[in-house]
Formats: C-alpha cells, structure tokens, sequence
C-alpha cells in the first residue's frame, strides 16, 4: 500500500484511492499542480499546506507572486486562518515578492525574504526553512508557488536546475513538495522537463481536475468548482 | 598579500590573496557563499583600499540592506567614492538602475566589468553571480570572459572574486571554470537527514599549498562569517573510561574531578577537551557517569553534532545503563558510536556480544578499544568523524 498525506481537498483523496494507493498525495513525492491561469493552482497549493497544518505535519512556503500578507488574507477569506501556524513556528515562509530594504525589520524569524532573481539565496533559505520545520516533525510539506513567476524573471535552464535541487533537497529531508506551474507561461520544452522532475502531476483547466500521473493510479479526472471553502471536487 | 578577513581562511593560503589574483567561491546549493565575497570586499575596503560589486542577482539597494544586516555600512563606502556598483539587475528588473555602471543587455557585461577593474588598481572587485551568468551565455563564452577580466585584474593588481553556486552543470564547465582562477574554494553541507553544518575547504591556490582542512562555519547577522567548533559528547556509565578517552583522543583536555572517599578519581562535573584530527576540529564533552548527576546530561549534551558511548566490555549489567544514558543524552538522533573500553582484561565480550545485548543496530559501530593503552583510540575517532563528515 503506497502511503499517502491527505490532500486537504475534499474528494480528492476518494479520487484518488486505488488498490495499491490509500488516496491523496503519496508521501515524500514530488506534485507538479498545473494549468491555465486562474484555475485554482494556487488555492489547491494553500489547501495542501493548510491540511498538514491541522495535522501537525509543518510546511516550508515558497511563495513568489503573493506577499504574505496578501497569503495570510487568502487563506483567511477562505476559513483557514494561519497566524497561529506562524506563531507556534510550524509555517515557514520564504517570500521574494517584497521589497524588503524599504520595508519593515522582519518580525518572524520564520517569515523571511529574498530575491526574485537570485536562486542562490532562494536556496540557502530553503535549506535553513527545511531544518527549520523538520526539527520537530521530520513528516513537513512544502510549496513552491509559483515556478512560472521564477521562470518569467530568470533563464529556464538555470531555474530548471534550481528547482531540480529545490525537489531533491525536499525529498531527501523526507518531505512531500507542490510546484504550481501556468501552462504555456513559458517554453513547452520548460513543461516536458517539469513534468519529468516531479513523481505526480495534476492538471486543472477550471472545470476538470485531472492526475494525469500519480504511483499507483491510473489516469483519473473529476469536475471540481472553486467555493467559499476553498476547491471541492 | 591581502587578507580575505575570514577567519582561518587566510592561515590555510599561506597568509591572504596575494594581489591581482582570482578566487572562486564554489558552493553546493543552499550553502550561504555571498557573504564570503561581501566579507572580504567590507574588510578591504576598511584596510583602506577600493572595490566594486557587480550584481545580476539583485538590485544595489537590496544588497545596502543585506550589508546593513551584517553590520557593515556601504553606503558611507559608496558616498566616499570608495565602492561602486556595476548594476547588472534593475534593466532587467524594470526597476531604475543605480550605480556608476549599468548593464542594458548581456553583450555589455564583458566591456563594463573590465571598465570597471580598471578604476580600482590594487582593489577588489566581486562578481555575484557567475552561475547566474553561465545559463545566459554559452560555455566557451564564460571561460573567455573569466580569463579576460582575470588577465586584465592581473594587470591591476586587482583581486576578483567570483561567487559561483554549483547547480546541476555538466562536470567538464565546472571543471573549466575552476581551471580558470587562482584559487578555489569549496563551500559545502554537512547533511545528517538534515544539514547539520555547512563547511569550507580550500581546494587549491596557486600560490601556495593549502592547507585542506574542512571549517564548519556559520553567518551571522550583524557578524558576516563565523566558524563554528562542533561539539561532540563523550558518555557512558560510571567507570567505563570516559574521562581517560577524553585525554587520549584530546590535545589538551580539562577535568573537573575529585578524589573520591576510596581515594579513586571521578568526574563530578565534565570533562572538556579539543580534538584536532586530520583537518577537523572539535569540542569534546564527557559526562559523568553516576545517575545523581542526570540532570546535568541534558545541558551537556545540547548542540552535540556526534557521540561516543563508552562502555566497560566486562560489565554488561551496565549495558542498560548505558542505553539510558543515550536516551538522556538524546543521542539517538545523532551520530553515534559504541567505544567497547577495557577488552584486555579478563570476561571483556566481544564487540558482536555487546551488540546482541544492547539490541543495538548494525548502523551504530562498536570500536573494540584498550583506552588506557591507547588501542583502538584514533581507530574511534576516524569512525566517528567519518559518520560526522563523510569521506
């Protein structure tokens, strides 16, 4: 039986349920969340980070297109208020959205910045924040929202092997990582390389949801809408 | 000779970065290696002399800021006319560029940087980012600028230091870009499930024989690069032979001790010594070993990196006392081994018999020793480091 994390989305473990797989994201895998823009990738990615939460399991956040304030209002429009993960230090947030030499002094020391265009310290961030999350639960999820933002500001290559680092450094700390990608944001060669980096792959096209590729499962889709609560399939 | 101003760096090249020469930080991904360039252009510059940052990482102000973290005032050094940027980043990031060169597009970047070489003689100029240069031009391309601009830094007496992380390139370019400097020096992770430390090693200097020993070292804000002496805890029951392994794998060691009522010396507080084993450095901490001190064992042992566990091998009634001490100790979750102490007297069980007993894991070594001998001694501590660091 292929051991898995609940997804945080409802239906979506029961979609996913097999004779070899217990449904929702197999565990210590890679997920690859694409589609067109405005499909739900980036609600999908905050459901996944928000579910482990609630369980305990503490989550790494990569978020280059949203600042956490706007992050903590999403999540907080959609019921799922996250202020106390970020008190209790169980939500690590690496933001490259800010402009941080006019901003304020960090606050957290688990809410920290960087750059857009340097992969450099994106990653020696990402390795503080997984031995930051890990020390107490080595069972953490972790979200790069979104790629397509790292792609438009820097060369595919050198992103595409930031993020080839990025999934290994994650999977060897023993955690399960979500990249959100917009379709066609850049070269098709980009997608074709993703796609072979990351163990499952989940489509949304706005009204179908489907794993196009997951251990143990087949091919699978279902509708699914965008509610008050976040996505349902 | 310059100084790089990080320390122990300058001791293993002989001394410093003899002028006009090129040093290349070469980092495994997510090891910080953008300080080691910030650290030796801030201490240069307070020695009085001149420098620029080329950036295509981010914008001059974002790096003001990053300097400011660690203390360090550029901005008083822009005002004096003491550094300038080559400002690689704000064209691209549609932000208004600052500094006395500006990069509009790539074909620029070779012309201006060697502009910029030749308004600091004698000074230091840090290229960050090579790496983020290498995707954007071809190979051979990189390699005939880095030899032009090193050439041209010749002439100027002018240090250049390139700050590189090593993503996923093909080995040859890697290795063509090492071949191009004077210098390399190697920043990588220590990782036990996680990173527990990150290290630096000088891989190689033209102008001397470097000494290869691996520092772990760490970055503080204010403070810039700092090395870091990783702790190793020495622990076991009463009597196994701790404080004598302590001596015996230390330079010099320390004892807090006393006579006890059979006139019999034990450890009543700890025991501290320094290990310097083949290029690595550490903290050695031995414990007592009596249950009245427990208490004690949790302060001991906090931040350890590694543990011995010292047991006498003719005494396995305290075998269980010596798993209850690695639980105190929370050295489950660290590397550890089993130092098997006092095998020449007579009942010793061998390492397979301690083992079974201790229902131990074949993943936890146990080194047959004589401590008092001095028998199976470095046989531990290579053991250990190897577990710790890797080969």
């Amino acid at each position: 039986m292929i051991p898995c994390i609940e997804s945080g989305i409802p239906g979506f473990d029961d979609l996913t349920k097999s004779e070899s797989a217990m449904g929702g994201i197999p565990e210590n895998s890679s997920t690859l969340v694409y589609g067109p823009a405005k499909t739900g990738k980036t609600i999908f990615s905050n459901q996944f980070a928000y579910q482990g939460l609630l369980n305990d399991e503490p989550c790494l956040y990569i978020m280059t297109d949203q600042g956490i304030k706007q992050f903590e209002d999403m999540m907080f429009d959609f019921q799922r208020p996250i202020n106390k993960f970020i008190e209790d230090k169980t939500l690590y947030t690496i933001n490259t959205t800010s402009n941080i030499s006019e901003g304020k002094p960090q606050k957290n020391e688990n809410i920290v910045s960087s750059y857009i265009n340097n992969p450099t310290d994106i990653m020696v961030k990402v390795s503080y924040g997984v031995k930051y999350v890990n020390k107490n639960n080595p069972r953490f999820r972790s979200v790069l929202d979104s790629s397509t933002t790292l792609l438009a500001y820097n060369e595919n290559m050198l992103i595409l092997r930031v993020l080839k680092a990025y999934l290994m450094r994650i999977n060897e700390a023993g955690g399960t990582s979500i990249i959100t990608y917009t379709e066609d944001s850049a070269d098709k060669k980009v997608e074709t390389i993703l796609k072979t980096m990351v163990n499952n792959i989940v489509r949304l096209d706005g009204k179908e949801l489907t794993v196009e590729a997951m251990k143990g499962i087949g091919k699978r889709s279902s509708p699914y809408q965008i509610t008050d609560e976040g996505l349902v399939i | 000779m310059k100084k790089t101003h990080i320390p122990k760096l300058d001791d293993f090249l002989g001394g410093g970065i003899p002028g006009g020469s090129s040093i290349l930080f070469c980092a495994v991904p997510g090891v910080e290696c953008e300080a080691f360039g910030y650290q030796i252009l801030n201490g240069n510059i307070e020695d009085g002399d001149k420098g620029f940052i080329f950036t295509n990482v981010t914008e001059p102000q974002n790096i003001i800021y990053e300097f400011n973290k660690y203390g360090w005032n550029l901005e008083k050094y822009l005002e004096e006319e003491k550094v300038f940027f080559v400002d690689g980043s704000s064209n691209f990031m549609g932000v208004p560029p600052m500094g006395k060169y500006t990069i509009d597009e790539l074909s620029q970047i070779e012309g201006i940087v060697l502009k910029a070489i030749d308004d600091i003689p004698n000074g230091v100029g840090v290229i960050n980012n090579l790496s983020t240069l290498l995707d954007y031009l071809d190979d051979d391309k990189i390699i005939e600028i880095i030899s032009k601009w090193n050439k041209r830094a010749k002439e100027k007496n002018t240090i250049l230091v390139y700050i590189f992380t090593k993503w996923d390139y093909d080995p040859k370019i890697i290795e063509n870009i090492k071949n191009s400097v004077d210098s390399v020096i190697s920043l990588t992770s220590i990782e036990e499930r996680v990173i527990i430390g990150q290290g630096f090693m000088v891989t190689s200097a033209s102008w001397t024989t470097p000494s290869k020993n691996l520092v772990l070292f760490f970055v503080l804000q204010p403070g810039g690069v700092k090395i870091y002496i990783p702790k190793i805890l020495v622990t076991g029951p009463y009597n196994a032979g701790k404080t004598s392994f302590v001596k015996s794998i230390s330079k010099k060691s320390v004892s807090v001790e006393r006579m006890a009522m059979e006139k019999f010396p034990t450890t009543i507080a700890m025991d501290i010594g320094h290990v310097d084993h083949k290029g690595f450095v550490a903290d050695v901490f031995g414990t007592p070993g009596q249950e009245r001190f427990d208490l004690m064992l949790d302060v001991l042992a906090k931040e350890a990196v590694g543990a011995f566990i010292l047991v006498d091998s003719t005494e396995p009634q305290t075998f269980a006392r010596a798993k209850e001490m690695i639980n105190k100790t929370q050295s489950e979750a660290i590397p550890k081994i089993i130092v098997a102490n006092k095998q020449d007297l007579p009942g010793a069980l061998s390492p397979e018999q301690i083992r079974e007993i201790m229902k131990l894991d074949k993943s936890i070594p146990i080194i047959p020793t004589i401590v008092n001998e001095n028998t199976g001694v470095e046989e531990a501590l290579d053991t250990l480091l190897n577990l710790l660091y890797g080969d």
